[in-house]
């Protein structure tokens, strides 16, 4: 990247930034063709296929991946960090780790919607444990499933509803429990905290429910 | 842990997926998986059911400077996903909020085999009197040092360990050092003394000296190696 001939010690990091724009506003022209050829591209393929583009290191491809995924994404973050700025910040570590990573995505085991949501999941979950407060407001899970599989909206998965159906059929603690851990990345602790009833209770009935619900779903 | 003990490997399975592991134990899980077809397709198959879930998250579109920062760290693409314009205060910020997450995303793995991490840049081993290091100090990035304990350091509920820089003139506050292993003060590289001179830590009242100068005993020091980053 740096041109040492164009490094001056005495002002290292102008310089290379002057040599960089000076790069940038000569390959313009250049840029531009290659952007809208890119952009059209990119328009028409599909995740796997620019997930594999970037695991080969193609950076429009992860332009792309980025373009047709962080809203999403972000949404997920916000959920969890429940701070713009921090949700941010996740974004980005995630993005970097996705970049670093992407060669690791096996499409054998499982989708890229959902591999990228658990790095960005975790990345938020982290973030959220090191975190000296934790985020308000967090709406109440069951209300937030409920109102929104009820909302008439013709957009919810078959697999949402199922996995609704099946969660009703749990008790309501376990069932708060997971979507209180899943939704909002809550420790048990804090699980327990919430619902008012002693660690070793959420520890116990998590397991069996999710046994429950395994054999609810079927899958 | 014996993760092919089948009624242990699918909960932990699960208890991954529902975001239930301590950073520790996920990423020796990570480490297990990445070896584990069995182990990883518990996790696919967790996965699976659950993200459902998260297609009744709305939808968010993130500010430009998200990306640009991206590529900033990935090197530029041909092609923006989005014009970007400047970069919000709030944004830099955070960066030393979040820094501690950083290292945790970095070495996220998933389905993966694992790649040894190269080495952080040690810049110095803080020992005590009889030569046992307790801290250790390391280059980040974004100009910045973190110096962690490594877990021979107890947690003493009546005392706060204090960092000094100690170069000419007198003892410089660097902050407080937290004794969990997994949680670094982060200092600015540029406040660390030159390489030659000396980092201390001090025993002091909770919250740190009143004084602004160390007031209780240097119980760990060591000379700075190299010029932080």
């Amino acid at each position: 990247m740096r041109n040492p001939a164009n490094v001056k010690t005495a002002a290292r990091l102008p310089a290379i930034g002057n040599w960089r724009r000076g790069v940038r506003s000569h390959m313009k022209a250049h840029v531009f063709a290659h952007t809208l050829a890119d952009r059209v591209s990119n328009l028409t393929s599909t995740l796997p296929d620019l997930m594999r583009r970037s695991a080969s290191g193609d950076k429009s491809a992860f332009a792309g991946l980025y373009q047709a995924t962080s809203a999403k994404l972000f949404g997920v973050a916000l959920r969890i960090c429940g701070r713009r700025e921090v949700a941010e910040e996740v974004l980005q570590e995630a993005f970097v780790a996705i970049w670093g990573r992407a060669k690791d995505y096996d499409p054998v085991r499982g989708s890229v919607m959902t591999w990228l949501v658990t790095i960005v999941r975790h990345c938020a979950i982290d973030q959220l444990r090191h975190q000296q407060s934790r985020p308000e407001g967090h709406s109440a899970p069951e209300e937030v499933l409920s109102s929104f599989v009820a909302s008439g909206r013709t957009d919810i998965s078959a697999e949402l509803r199922s996995l609704q159906r099946c969660l009703d059929e749990l008790d309501p603690q376990p069932r708060q429990a997971v979507l209180l851990a899943y939704l909002y990345g809550l420790t048990r602790d804090e699980i327990a905290a919430r619902l008012k009833v002693p660690v070793g209770t959420v520890k116990s009935s998590l397991w069996r429910s999710l046994e429950r619900l395994q054999r609810c779903l079927g899958t | 842990m014996r993760y092919d003990r089948p009624e242990l490997g699918e909960r932990l399975a699960a208890d991954y997926v529902l975001g239930l592991m301590p950073i520790r134990a996920r990423r020796r899980f990570e480490r297990a998986m990445a070896g584990n077809a069995t182990l990883a397709a518990w996790v696919a198959a967790w996965s699976d059911r659950l993200t459902p879930l998260d297609t009744m998250t709305a939808d968010e579109t993130p500010p430009p400077q998200v990306w640009r920062a991206i590529e900033r760290r990935v090197g530029p693409a041909l092609s923006e996903p989005m014009p970007a314009r400047g970069r919000g205060g709030a944004l830099a910020f955070w960066r030393g909020i979040a820094t501690a997450a950083i290292a945790a995303c970095a070495a996220l793995v998933l389905y993966i085999a694992i790649y040894p991490e190269p080495l952080p840049k040690i810049v110095a081993v803080l020992a005590d009197t009889t030569g046992l290091p307790g801290w250790v100090a390391f280059a980040g990035r974004s100009g910045k040092v973190g110096v962690s304990a490594i877990g021979t350091v107890g947690k003493d509920a009546g005392h706060s360990f204090q960092l000094w820089g100690i170069g000419g003139g007198a003892p410089k506050p660097l902050g407080l050092l937290p004794a969990d292993p997994d949680r670094p003060l982060w200092v600015r590289a540029a406040m660390l003394p030159a390489a030659g001179a000396a980092l201390a830590v001090s025993l002091e009242p909770p919250g740190g000296s009143p004084t602004g100068q160390p007031t209780g005993p240097v119980i760990f020091q060591g000379k700075v190696l190299k010029a932080p980053p």
